[in-house]
C-alpha cells in the first residue's frame, strides 16, 4: 500500500514538474506568447465581426435561421472561446521531435513521450483558460454575451473534453511522422475541415438537413457547435449523451494513437542521433 | 557478477530505397520504389563486465551508433540476443531506464529554452532522486566541472563546451550504472576535450561506472579506455586490450624528425618508413620497426641536417588509419 502511494506521489511530482517546465517554455519567448494570445482576438475583430456586420447590412436580412446580428455576434464570441479552450493546442513540435530523432531522449528518461506532451497540453490549457477568462470578461462588459453560472460551468467542462480529443488527435497526427516526412499537410486539412464542419465559421443551423444528419455520426459538431450552444444555454439535445460521445471519440483517438505509437517505435530509426 | 552488457548474434537491418537525382527521379520514386535491406549490424557478440571502460571504434557508418541505439533500447534489434544489466533494453522498463544514461555529442538532450538548472530539477523528479542526494551530487558535479555560474543561463546561450558539460552532468545526476557516451567531445577545442576526458575518468574511478565510448578522437580513447572494440561494416573486427591494439601492426615506434633545411623526400630510405611530410620538407613523421630503430635513427642523424628527433610508441591514431585503409590486416569477420 505504502509503495503504491509513494509511486503515485513520485508520478504526481513528475507531472507537476513537467507542467512547470512547459509553462516556462511557453513564457520564454514573450512576443510569441503575446501573439498567441492576441492573434485570435484580432482575427475575431477584423474578420468575423466585419464579415457578419456586412452580411446583416444587406437589405432585407435581419435574421439567418433564427440568428439576428446580436445573436450571431454572441455565437462568434463563443466560437472564439471554444477555440481557445478546446481547439487551441497544436502538436507541431511533436512531429518535429520524431523526425529529427529528438524523441530518443524521452525513450531513455523514465517518463514517457506521451506523458511529456500531455503535460505540455495541460500547461497550455491552463494558460488558455486565463486568456479565455480575460477575453470573456471584456466581451461580457461590452454586453456582447450573457454569462450565467450553470451553462458556463457545463460549457467549460465540455470544452475540456473537446480539448482532450483535440490533443489526442494532434498527437496521433504528430506520430504519423514515424512514417511520413511531413505531417503539417494533414494537420492543415484537419483544421480546415474542423473549422467548416464543426460550425466554427457558420452555425450548423445554416447547413442543409442531410449534411447535419451525416455530421451527427462524426465528432465535428461536438467540437464547436455543441459547446457554443451549451455556453449560450441553448443546447436542446441530451447533454449527458453529448458528453458521452465526445469522450468516446477522445477514447477512440487515444486507442488509435497508442496502437500507432507501438507500431511506430518498431519502425523508428532514431535518424541523426 | 552480472555482465553490464551481453549480446550474441545481434543484428539490425534497415530498409531504404534509392532515388535518382532531380525531379524525374522524384516522380519515378513516387511510383516505383526499389527497397533494399542493409545490415547495419550483423552477428555481433559482446560481453562487457561492470566497471569497464570500452572504446567502440570504427569509421562513419560502421554501425557504432546503431549499436548504441540498441543498447539503450531506442531501437529494436532485428535478430539476436541482447541484455543490459539483465534487462532487455527495447522493453524500456523504468527500472532499466534508471540504470543507464546516454550522452550524445551531436544532439542536445537538455531543454533548449530553459536554464540547465531547471532541466536538472526536472530530471531529479524523473529519476526520483531524494533532495539530499541531488544536492550533494550536483555540488560534486559543479565542482568537478566548474560550472556553478552557468546553472541559471538558458541552455541555448551556452557555448558548445559549456553545453557539453551540462549534458554530462544531466546524464550522471541519477548515478547510472552504465553510461553511453556517443562522441562526447565532438566539435570541442583541445582544452574543453581534455576537461571532459578528465572529468569522465575521475567520475568513473569514483563510482566504477561502466562506460561505453564512441569517439573519432583517438586522444579520448587513449586517455579513457582499457579495451577497444572495432566495428567495420557492421561486424566486430577486433576486441581486446588497447595495448594489444597498439601492437597489432608489429612492434613499431613513432619517430618525428625536424630538419634545419628542406629535404628531398623522394629518396629510398623514407619510402619504407610510412612517412608523413610537411609541405616544405622540414618535418617528417615515421613509423619504424623496433628492431631497426637504432640503425635507422643513426643513419638519419648521420646523413641529414637533423635539428630535433623524438621517439614514442605508435599513436593509436596511426594504427587506426592503417587498419582502416588495410582491413585485411585484421582477423576476418565471422
Amino acid at each position: 500500500m505504502n509503495a503504491t502511494l509513494s509511486h503515485l506521489i513520485a508520478e504526481y511530482q513528475k507531472w507537476t514538474a513537467t507542467i512547470k517546465i512547459a509553462w516556462s517554455k511557453q513564457l520564454a519567448y514573450k512576443l510569441n506568447f503575446i501573439l498567441l494570445v492576441i492573434g485570435p482576438v484580432l482575427v475575431f475583430f477584423f474578420i468575423r465581426y466585419n464579415l457578419w456586420s456586412a452580411i446583416y447590412k444587406i437589405e432585407g436580412i435581419t435574421t439567418l435561421q433564427g440568428y439576428n446580428f446580436e445573436q450571431m455576434l454572441a455565437y462568434q464570441v463563443w466560437v472564439m472561446i471554444v477555440g481557445f479552450l478546446g481547439l487551441g493546442y497544436n502538436g507541431m513540435n511533436l512531429a518535429e521531435d520524431i523526425r529529427l530523432g529528438r524523441i530518443s531522449a524521452y525513450l531513455i528518461y523514465p517518463f514517457g513521450f506521451w506523458q511529456f506532451h500531455a503535460c505540455g497540453f495541460l500547461a497550455f490549457e491552463s494558460i488558455q483558460f486565463l486568456v479565455s477568462a480575460l477575453t470573456l470578461g471584456a466581451v461580457a462588459a461590452m454586453h456582447w454575451v450573457q454569462l450565467s453560472p450553470l451553462p458556463l460551468i457545463q460549457g467549460l467542462v465540455f470544452c475540456f473534453c473537446v480539448a482532450l480529443f483535440w490533443f489526442q488527435i494532434n498527437f496521433m497526427i504528430g506520430i504519423l511522422a514515424f512514417w511520413l516526412e511531413e505531417t503539417w499537410v494533414l494537420r492543415v486539412m484537419m483544421v480546415t475541415l474542423t473549422q467548416f464542419f464543426s460550425g466554427a465559421l457558420i452555425p450548423l443551423e445554416l447547413f442543409p438537413d442531410w449534411l447535419r444528419q451525416i455530421l451527427n455520426f462524426l465528432p465535428f459538431p461536438y467540437l464547436t457547435w455543441v459547446p457554443v450552444k451549451v455556453f449560450m444555454g441553448q443546447y436542446t439535445g441530451d447533454l449527458t449523451q453529448a458528453f458521452g460521445l465526445i469522450l468516446l471519440w477522445a477514447g477512440l483517438a487515444f486507442a488509435c494513437s497508442s496502437l500507432l505509437w507501438q507500431r511506430g517505435l518498431k519502425a523508428y530509426t532514431a535518424a541523426g542521433m | 557478477m552480472q555482465d553490464a552488457i551481453f549480446c550474441q548474434n545481434l543484428a539490425k537491418y534497415f530498409r531504404h530505397y534509392h532515388k535518382e537525382p532531380g525531379i524525374t527521379g522524384s516522380i519515378k520514386s513516387f511510383f516505383v520504389r526499389n527497397y533494399e535491406s542493409k545490415a547495419a549490424i550483423r552477428d555481433f557478440d559482446l560481453q562487457i563486465a561492470q566497471g569497464e571502460i570500452i572504446g567502440l571504434l570504427g569509421p562513419n557508418g560502421a554501425g557504432k551508433t546503431t549499436l548504441m541505439k540498441m543498447f539503450t533500447g531506442i531501437i529494436v534489434p532485428s535478430a539476436g540476443e541482447i541484455q543490459i544489466l539483465g534487462h532487455l533494453p527495447h522493453q524500456r522498463e523504468n527500472a532499466f531506464r534508471r540504470k543507464i544514461a546516454l550522452v550524445m555529442g551531436q544532439k542536445s538532450q537538455l531543454w533548449w529554452d530553459i536554464p540547465a538548472m531547471d532541466s536538472f530539477l526536472l530530471l531529479q523528479k524523473y529519476y526520483e532522486i531524494p533532495d539530499a542526494d541531488f544536492k550533494k551530487r550536483l555540488g560534486t558535479l559543479c565542482e568537478l566541472m566548474e560550472v556553478e555560474k552557468l546553472l541559471k543561463v538558458h541552455v541555448r546561450k551556452l557555448s558548445l563546451g559549456e553545453r557539453m558539460k551540462m549534458e554530462l552532468m544531466a546524464s550522471l545526476l541519477h548515478q547510472p550504472e552504465v553510461v553511453f557516451l556517443d562522441e562526447p567531445t565532438i566539435g570541442l577545442d583541445l582544452v574543453a576535450q581534455k576537461n571532459i576526458r578528465d572529468f569522465v575518468l575521475a567520475w568513473q574511478r569514483e563510482f566504477r561506472t561502466t562506460v561505453i565510448l564512441t569517439s573519432h578522437y583517438m586522444a579520448d580513447v587513449d586517455a579513457l579506455c582499457q579495451r577497444i572494440v572495432l566495428v567495420l561494416d557492421g561486424c566486430k573486427r577486433f576486441d581486446g586490450a588497447i595495448r594489444e591494439f597498439e601492437s597489432m601492426l608489429g612492434k613499431q615506434k613513432f619517430v618525428s624528425v625536424d630538419f634545419e633545411t628542406p629535404i628531398d623526400n623522394r629518396e629510398n630510405l623514407w619510402a619504407e618508413l610510412d612517412p608523413n611530410w610537411n609541405n616544405d620538407g622540414t618535418h617528417v613523421e615515421l613509423r619504424i620497426p623496433e628492431e631497426a630503430l637504432r640503425q635507422t635513427a643513426m643513419a638519419i642523424l648521420r646523413d641529414y641536417p637533423v635539428s630535433a628527433l623524438s621517439m614514442e610508441k605508435l599513436p593509436i591514431e596511426r594504427v587506426m588509419n592503417e587498419l582502416l585503409t588495410n582491413p585485411h590486416l585484421l582477423a576476418a569477420p565471422r
